[in-house]
């Protein structure tokens, strides 16, 4: 009874555990200026800290255990962190599992361009800002960088960034680059061909940093161990302005009357805070077909279930799975047999016949879907050869063989009887 | 010799009839012998302790207590997957199970009458056991062979011969150890067989020729010899019905009992090994059929008979064997077997064969050093041999002949020279002595013995006769000596435990294999997969009881090449290699900081050579392991690839802040005698687990993949 409601302690901390989080500011008006955002967090349950950035009390980690869930930076212009809080200290915080929203600006400071290389992004130097002609507000103060971000450039997964069909984005900031080694980054947002990434008060004496559709505007990475980041190069992208301004493009006359903002930054929110997304693997069982348990080893040609649960996060709840593509695969170093599975309520399921090799094989789902935390689960079995006793004993064509090893033997006995004992008779008659 | 020695027993002794002293006296010299054999294999019991040694040992070992643990059926179909990960071994299909199922039944009968000895000591003590049997065995085998004299020299050589001890000392727990005497005991039923013609006795020999399958992979050299030295005897015109009778019992019921060995299977009706036998069997039959038609015929009805069959048999065989081999029916010859006609043709084309030491070519040393003074004596017992042919003394010639070829090819080999050595040895010094022990002048002592004659042609006879005595005897005195200095100090290290000498003389012990398996056994997960060239792999199942990738049992060659393909790569190669087989630990032998040579580097370019034998390891060459002279060097001269692929930075990682030896730099490896090329550098996927005391095993983890990226 004890364990029992331990678990269940347990179970609504963790609930409750993933909405700490930790807000940096540079200063304490981004709270005013961004009322709007912080709002509809708190409204989502979120228990968010505020903090200066050079807060010298600042931590992440008290007793070897992570005081908050989600980091939230919207601090671009720090160039030193107080308290424990550096670099490290962050990518360690992601090490271990937790989310992180960064905001840059073009104020942006060395700690964040840091942090940012560690995540497989580059931002642009400081004072530059991403740069379009085409494409600007008209509410632009004559430099072009408040562009406007089709929301066509989205990426092509409504998990992340919610739907596509939203009204144009405003953006002003610094532009990004993802770095081509890390298969993990994905740009979530990219400027149109037109944009590109420079000093705005400089004159362009240099290739520029990012240009065109390299140049990106969010960027988002789901790491190994499913913790997320996201990085903006804007930190007005999230103020209560740019949520709340029509968009009319200085170029052409098309009007929107609010920007589409407020939508993109609810969805990356509820996707970064893992709130959208989450799976998780339950049970997974496997035995031989008609049996219950799992044997010590499978002999070559059984025919094997094997079923696993899958729970998606919705609205704080874990709920069965619904995705139809969870597929299978039977490996030993490569895949021997690879099927989609049966989803039947959450519970995905197959029977299948294992191949005729033996070995060591492991049963692998590996779903890996754009929005959705990696599951990865893997069972390790063995797959023995047929005992001895397993064999066919009289193998139907090779009866004419039986037959005529056993008329041999007995044709040798009588032949042998013959010759031994009837020979000398028909001598003695005859003399 | 010994027997000679009759006349200074107590005087009870005197009192028996002269029949009994011998009898006596021949059991007594034949229980110490056996005793001897068994106790002079005890030096590394005593010097470290009751351990299985070496690193086939350990696999029979843990067979061993499979077998005793899970009973014979589940022995039978056991299926190991904790070796050749993720392949799996069938490991009831590929041994020879003579030597675990021996043990069991000493194990159980022990436990039966209660005596609750452990099956570990069951297994360090069997060889030694069996030595004492072969002892035994041989005396009967020479006794049949020439006289009771010479099998009692034969015996006490045998107990002792270093040939023979290396691979049977306490904890030498492998399947040599009981096979030499499965062997002596088969050619000795077989000449029985041969002397009496009886079926009985063929009987017997075939069922000792089926504990030698069982037990030995070497039978093909048993199953080869005697039907050559049936062949010998047809064309000597020695055939006969004995003969007839003998061989074609043993070989009928030996092949249909051999075959009952799952690992042995139909070879024997379809390997070109064991075609000779085949060959013969189908001889004798001829053989016999001519001599029964020739007994009914005419002389010249049976020439013309006689040469129209041959002419036909001879057409027949020769396209049947070219139709079999074609279609692969009789295999085509195997590697192992090539290399026994041809020294360098394993070196030339298969290096995982070429790559095991105990398959080099023998030194003329080793011969020496292995058999001492029978190397001078064997010739001798030939000539005694000669001097008298039997069918049974023409075997003993071409067991001699033949094993003498086959040791020089392998060094493994000298195993079966040994025997035929003491038994060719004791012939020939029991016969000189037999010579020349009647002309010694013993007058002195028995005054009845009358001078009747002095025999003037033969001058200085009884001097002639006293030197040749105290020479031979000054002989088998240098023999003892030599071959007990031999075993203690040659062949009884367990090499799990190694010892050498300290400055001050004291013995020091690196025992870091166990501390390293022990290691690996309390601190790493239950399932996790090792990776180690192939020579530890025995020795990680049986002590860490961890999954490997290959192991000393080399079936699979490409697995081993992957595996070498990932120690010769540079890092990033290599973590895919091991990515994709799923490595968690790998461990290296490393002997620079203590000086041990038959360390990781030094087995390296094997690992190049095996690695980049097969396609996915064609980008791997040796010569890029060289510098442009053509050294291996590990120092700043070495070639940049071996500098910077994974066998070298796990060997050396952290080495170069080191000392070693005084008045030398950090760095200094002790075995190769230079200062390392690559010192400062850091590991990216792996990281250092666990390094033993000396350094001699040195233990890695293969890192995640990063968690943010690349």
């Amino acid at each position: 009874m004890l364990r029992f409601s331990l678990f269940i302690a347990i179970c609504v901390c963790s609930v409750l555990a993933n909405k700490r989080t930790l807000v940096l500011v540079d200063n304490w008006s981004i709270r005013e200026t961004h009322s709007v955002f912080f709002r509809t967090l708190r409204d989502r349950g979120f228990e968010l800290t505020f903090k200066t950035a050079d807060d010298s009390s600042l931590a992440l980690v008290k007793y070897g255990e992570f005081l908050y869930d989600n980091l939230i930076l919207f601090s671009p212009s720090v160039e030193e962190f107080g308290g424990s809080l550096d670099v490290a200290a962050i990518t360690n915080f992601i090490d271990g599992g937790g989310n992180v929203l960064v905001a840059a600006s073009s104020d942006i400071g060395d700690p964040i361009r840091e942090l940012a290389t560690e995540c497989g992004v580059e931002f642009d130097y400081e004072k530059t800002a991403v740069i379009d002609h085409l494409n600007y507000d008209i509410k632009d103060q004559g430099k072009h960088t408040m562009i406007i971000a089709d929301s066509k450039n989205l990426l092509d997964a409504p998990l992340i960034v919610g739907s596509k069909n939203i009204n144009p984005l405003l953006y002003r900031g610094v532009g990004m680059v993802a770095d081509p080694e890390n298969p993990l980054v994905l740009s979530v947002l990219h400027a149109s061909s037109t944009a590109y990434s420079f000093s705005p008060d400089k004159a362009i004496d240099d290739y520029p940093h990012a240009v065109g559709k390299n140049t990106l505007l969010v960027a988002a990475l789901q790491a190994r161990n499913n913790a997320r980041v996201v990085f903006l190069g804007s930190l007005d992208f999230f103020s209560d302005e740019f949520f709340t301004f029509s968009v009319q493009s200085g170029m052409s006359n098309k009007q929107f009357p609010k920007s589409g903002n407020e939508d993109l930054a609810l969805s990356l929110t509820q996707w970064v805070f893992k709130e959208k997304g989450v799976l998780r693997v339950g049970a997974v069982k496997h035995n031989k077909q008609g049996e219950k348990e799992p044997p010590q080893a499978y002999t070559v040609f059984d025919m094997v279930d094997y079923s696993i649960e899958i729970e998606e996060l919705k609205d704080g709840k874990w709920k069965p799975f619904s995705g139809q593509d969870v597929q299978l695969e039977f490996v030993r170093i490569d895949p021997f047999v690879r099927t989609t599975l049966k989803n039947s309520n959450g519970k995905f399921h197959i029977t299948f016949k294992l191949p005729d090799v033996y070995g060591v094989y492991k049963f692998q789902v590996d779903y890996n879907r754009v929005g959705y935390t990696h599951l990865y689960s893997t069972t390790q079995v063995s797959v023995r050869p047929l005992q001895h006793t397993q064999y066919e004993r009289f193998i139907y064509s090779a009866y004419p063989y039986y037959t005529s090893a056993f008329s041999m033997m007995v044709g040798v006995c009588v032949f042998s009887l013959v010759f031994l004992h009837f020979k000398e008779e028909p001598k003695e008659k005859k003399e | 010799m010994k027997s000679s020695s009759a006349g200074w027993g107590p005087q009870w002794l005197l009192k028996m009839s002269p029949d009994k002293q011998d009898t006596l006296l021949k059991m007594l010299v034949l229980s110490i012998a056996a005793i001897l054999s068994f106790s002079t294999r005890l030096f590394s019991v005593l010097r470290f302790e009751s351990v299985i040694h070496e690193f086939d040992p350990y696999f029979n070992y843990r067979t061993t207590r499979y077998l005793t643990e899970e009973g014979f059926y589940s022995f039978h179909n056991w299926f190991d997957d904790r070796a050749w990960y993720p392949l799996g071994r069938i490991i009831g299909g590929t041994i020879y199970p003579g030597l675990m199922v021996t043990s069991a039944v000493f194990y159980h009968a022990l436990w039966f009458f209660n005596i609750t000895i452990d099956i570990r000591n069951v297994c360090v003590f069997l060889a030694p056991m069996f030595s004492s049997f072969t002892t035994l065995v041989t005396y009967w085998f020479t006794k049949e062979l020439k006289d009771a004299g010479a099998g009692l020299v034969a015996a006490a050589m045998i107990a002792i011969v270093p040939g023979y001890i290396s691979r049977s000392v306490a904890g030498s727990y492998d399947n040599e150890g009981i096979a030499i005497f499965c062997m002596l005991l088969t050619y000795a039923l077989w000449i029985k067989s041969v002397k009496t013609g009886s079926l009985f006795w063929s009987c017997l020999c075939a069922l000792a020729y089926f504990y030698m399958v069982s037990s030995w992979g070497g039978y093909v050299f048993l199953i080869n010899l005697i039907p050559l030295h049936v062949l010998a005897l047809m064309l000597t015109g020695r055939f006969s019905h004995r003969i007839y009778v003998a061989y074609s019992a043993v070989y009928c019921i030996g092949t249909i009992l051999s075959m009952q060995i799952s690992f042995v299977g139909f070879q024997p009706v379809q390997s070109s090994e064991h075609m000779a036998a085949l060959g013969v069997f189908g001889l004798c039959q001829m053989h016999a059929f001519i001599d029964y038609v020739r007994s009914k015929l005419s002389v010249e009805q049976f020439n013309i008979l006689f040469r129209s069959i041959v002419l036909m048999g001879a057409v027949v065989s020769l396209s049947v064997a070219a139709i079999g081999t074609a279609t692969g029916k009789i295999s085509p010859w195997t590697g192992r077997f090539y290399s026994l006609l041809d020294p360098s043709y394993a070196k030339n084309n298969i290096p995982i064969i070429a790559s095991v030491s105990e398959h080099q070519p023998t030194t003329w040393s080793s011969f020496y050093f292995d058999l001492q003074m029978l190397t001078i004596m064997f010739p001798a017992g030939l000539y005694f041999c000669f001097n008298r042919l039997t069918d049974a003394n023409i075997f003993i010639i071409m067991y001699g002949v033949t094993s003498i070829y086959f040791a020089g090819v392998m060094v493994r080999l000298m195993l079966v020279l040994a025997p035929v050595m003491c038994i060719l040895s004791g012939i020939g010094v029991s016969s000189t002595l037999n010579t020349y022990m009647k002309n010694l002048d013993v007058s002195r002592k028995d005054k009845k013995t009358s001078k009747k004659n002095v025999d003037h042609t033969y001058p200085f006879k009884n001097e002639v006769a006293t030197g040749v005595v105290f020479l031979v005897t000054a002989f088998l005195i240098t023999y003892t000596f030599h071959c007990t200095w031999v075993t203690s100090e040659a062949y009884s290290s367990p090499s799990i435990v190694l010892s050498a000498r300290a400055g001050d003389g004291g013995r020091i012990i690196f025992d870091d294999f166990r501390e390293a398996y022990y290691w690996l056994r309390h601190n790493t997960p239950e399932d996790a997969k090792v990776m180690s060239w192939w020579d530890y792999g025995y020795q990680i199942t049986a002590m860490a009881n961890r999954t490997i990738l290959v192991d000393n049992n080399t079936w699979n060659n490409t697995h081993i090449s992957r595996v070498g393909q990932a120690m010769a790569s540079t890092e990033d190669k290599a973590y895919e290699i091991m990515r994709e087989l799923d490595v968690n630990y790998v461990l290296v032998i490393f002997g620079g900081l203590t000086g041990y040579s038959s360390d990781d580097i030094n087995k390296f370019l094997w690992m190049v050579r095996i690695g980049g034998s097969t396609d996915r390891g064609a980008h791997i060459k040796e010569a890029d392991y060289y510098t442009p002279q053509g050294e291996f060097r590990i120092d700043k001269e070495g070639s940049p690839t071996l500098l910077n692929c994974l066998m070298y930075k796990m060997c050396y990682y952290r080495f170069g802040e080191v000392y070693t030896e005084g008045g030398k730099p950090t760095g200094y490896d002790r075995v190769r005698n230079a200062e390392i090329g690559n010192k400062n550098f850091d590991l990216d996927v792996l990281e250092e687990a666990y390094t033993t005391e000396h350094w001699l095993v040195r233990i890695y983890k293969v890192k995640d993949l990063d968690n943010r990226g690349a």
